[in-house]
């Protein structure tokens, strides 16, 4: 019996594990804090970064100009039609483009998504990406915990367990 | 037909993609089972129509027309970090070794010229990193820029490894290359 119960036990554990396992191209961070911001979305409402304590927040930073941005911004519209209600805030900051480029691009590529505005790009350098596009995961700390390279196919039912995952357990301790 | 072009100038010139779209001069490519690496140089015609579509003043676009522009992507195939260390690539022409402009450089310039901030970013964003430790599976891009010369040119580069650059280097040469006309 009690063997039975130790077999139940590890798997469960390792079940949890694998659910917690980062999906291709989602690397761990040392838990750094998010540097704050203020910007603007397309009607001009000013959004906080740090307004927003107690949930998950998936910033991404893009432009128009950039290919992977566009491919894959349609899985992003379908993540966030998955994330409806759910906790974890999608956040899109455009990195230095002016409104018109932006709302052209956006209509035609993901009209359902919103974005905020980072006219002069110092948002986004304060962010050092490695590249464009990039994701952030950040914990309800205000720390980033995850950071993902180039661009992901965020509907996808393996990322879309790693972030429902994400919601479900306490940030890691680092 | 707007819209066309405008598929078109970002198939052609997407710095951060490893696709290419054609183009005058052909890709150069190297590839072995840990890393991939194309270069494609760019033509004047090319440079000019991305920064003016991406709105940037015409003392800006003249400034980078007149150079030669190679956009470089970057794929790690390993399953170790392999690091982009600009500084340890090297450029020359039959006259000797070529200074890459870098990013220190295109600062000052545009600092100098009062050039607006949103066209500064962008144009940091379109450069190649000075330095990136690629995790494994990642794939990056963007432009060196170099004197615009007749050539040939020679590009050698050295790929540290490991995530103490202690790992066995990959060395690239690429030649002979020339700035697209």
């Amino acid at each position: 019996m009690s063997r039975l119960l130790h077999s139940v036990f590890l798997f469960v554990c390792l079940g949890q594990a694998a659910a917690a396992e980062p999906p291709p191209g989602i690397i761990e961070v040392p838990g750094t804090p998010a540097p704050s911001f203020e910007l603007p979305d397309l009607d001009g409402a000013p959004f906080r970064l740090e307004e927003r304590p107690g949930h998950w927040t998936f910033v991404h930073f893009w432009a128009s100009w950039c290919g992977p941005c566009r491919r894959e911004m349609p899985a992003l519209q379908r993540l966030s039609a998955h994330l409806q209600d759910s906790t974890l805030e999608l956040v899109l900051i455009n990195t230095a483009e002016d409104e018109d480029t932006i709302w052209t691009f956006l209509a035609d590529v993901a009209p359902e998504l919103e974005t905020l505005m980072d006219r002069t790009g110092e948002v986004t350098e304060a962010w050092q990406p490695r590249g464009l596009p990039a994701t952030y995961l950040v914990d309800p700390d205000g720390r980033i915990q995850y950071q993902a390279l180039g661009g992901r196919p965020w509907d996808e039912p393996a990322y879309r367990r790693f972030l429902s995952g994400l919601l479900q357990e306490p940030p890691p301790e680092r | 037909m707007r819209r066309l072009s405008h598929l078109l100038l970002l198939s052609a010139f997407c710095a951060a993609s490893l696709s290419v779209a054609a183009a005058p001069s052909e890709p150069r490519r190297f590839e072995n089972a840990r890393l991939e690496v194309r270069l494609m140089p760019r033509t004047p015609e090319q440079i000019a129509a991305f920064y003016i579509g991406r709105k940037f003043p015409e003392d800006m676009v003249a400034e980078l027309r007149a150079r030669c522009f190679i956009t470089v992507g970057i794929r790690n195939k390993s399953d170790d970090i392999v690091w982009l260390d600009l500084a340890q690539w090297r450029f020359a022409d039959p006259a000797g070794a070529l200074e890459r402009y870098d990013r220190d450089y295109w600062k000052r310039r545009w600092e100098a010229m009062g050039a607006p901030l949103p066209a500064q970013s962008t144009f940091r964003w379109t450069l190649l990193p000075e330095e990136l430790d690629f995790r494994p599976g990642e794939a990056e891009g963007g432009n060196i820029i170099l004197p615009r010369r007749p050539g040939p040119y020679v590009v050698e580069a050295l790929f540290p490894t490991g995530a103490e650059r202690t790992g066995e280097p990959i060395r690239v040469r690429f030649e002979p290359l020339t700035c697209a006309e």
